[in-house]
């Protein structure tokens, strides 16, 4: 039954006193929240902390979510900004985000495996790990884009950009997605593209 | 940025509008390289969908739930503002101010038959305009003036 509560009447609950029910709504968004950490902070141990971080700082301001946007769409606005904060804390500042030599260490890693080790990984793999060696802000749209099935006007509401701007960074975040994938699998490509 | 692979990916996004739609189906129908093109981004396209979220830890709901269990519940703030509250302390004060005018109007002995204006008015009103009173004049006036265009400023933010 409180699996059909949508997520203002369970916002709505919490409000009131059940706190309980933020478990509900914490198990729903979990997943998405941990994958766009992890297109940041590239580490899965990382990820986990900033979407903790970002589920608590959610709950704290439950109050003050005014609902005139989703609750997703801000959830994932405080992901973004929890991220970039843990970026800095890194010293990863967001000069260095933008700069792909930052990357080029985990690009040479993976670009070390031999084609026979790419063919056992299915095409999903190849995916995660090509978008794995994208620029944040990259990895972070298609992510936004593909799996949170959100407009342009929503991605640019969550990474405060514009919508035309996200436009133009998801155009060049695909292409740098095909350039990845292609460099990778090589031959393999165009059997999987 | 117009460039062709732009307007193919944003024909696959369905984001183009009918006029250009209609141009782009005419360029991927007559030019096989471009067609090509599309393909190739289609098949990207089919793939990105398929992109799987990454799944954290099993302990993680319980981590969060763990971790909130210290801080105070989120009320709305309606809740916060008890409005019984404010409604009695504004009749505590309208109750005072009017037992204190009743009293006043009680003991105050008004009599008019001693009360002659042109004796009264007979000051000199030139002694009060002093530079510092038009500084004190002007500055109250500054001061109201900011309070109006802070109320103006904010009514227009929350809009």
């Amino acid at each position: 039954m409180e699996q059909k509560l949508t997520d203002s009447e369970l916002i709505q609950n919490i409000l009131a006193g059940e706190t309980a029910q933020y478990a509900l709504l914490v198990k729903r968004h979990q997943r998405f929240v941990f994958t766009l950490a992890l297109r940041f902070s590239k580490n899965r141990e990382d990820a986990e902390e900033i979407a903790q971080d970002c589920f608590v700082k959610a709950y704290k301001a439950l109050a003050t979510f005014k609902q005139t946007s989703k609750f997703s769409t801000w959830l994932y606005t405080i992901t973004y900004t929890t991220a970039m904060t843990f970026l800095r804390k890194k010293r990863l500042n967001t000069d260095s985000i933008h700069d792909e030599e930052t990357f080029l260490e985990l690009e040479n890693h993976t670009s070390g495996l031999n084609a026979n080790d790419y063919e056992k990984q299915d095409s999903h793999a190849f995916l995660n790990q090509a978008i794995g060696q994208l620029m944040p802000d990259d990895a972070a749209i298609i992510t936004l884009f593909y799996k949170g099935e959100r407009s342009l006007e929503e991605i640019g509401e969550t990474l405060h950009m514009e919508p035309n701007t996200i436009k133009v960074k998801l155009h060049r975040a695909r292409q740098r997605l095909k350039e990845k994938l292609q460099y990778l699998l090589k031959d393999e490509v165009k059997e999987l593209l | 940025m117009n460039t062709i692979e732009q307007q193919l990916w944003e024909y696959i996004d369905g984001t183009l509008d009918e006029a250009t739609k209609k141009i782009v189906e005419e360029k991927i129908a007559s030019d096989p390289e471009i067609k090509e093109q599309y393909e190739g981004l289609l098949k990207l396209n089919s793939v990105l969908e398929t992109l799987e979220l990454d799944e954290p830890s099993m302990s993680f709901t319980r981590n969060v739930m763990e971790s909130i269990a210290l801080e105070p519940a989120p009320v709305t703030l309606k809740t916060k503002v008890n409005t019984q509250i404010i409604y009695a302390i504004g009749g505590f004060f309208v109750l005072s101010l009017v037992a204190i005018l009743t009293y006043v109007c009680l003991q105050a002995k008004i009599s008019l038959t001693s009360f002659n204006l042109a004796k009264k008015m007979e000051f000199n009103l030139y002694q009060y305009f002093t530079p510092n009173t038009l500084y004190v004049f002007l500055f109250a006036d500054l001061v109201i003036g900011l309070i109006f265009l802070d109320q103006f400023l904010r009514r227009k933010v929350h809009k």
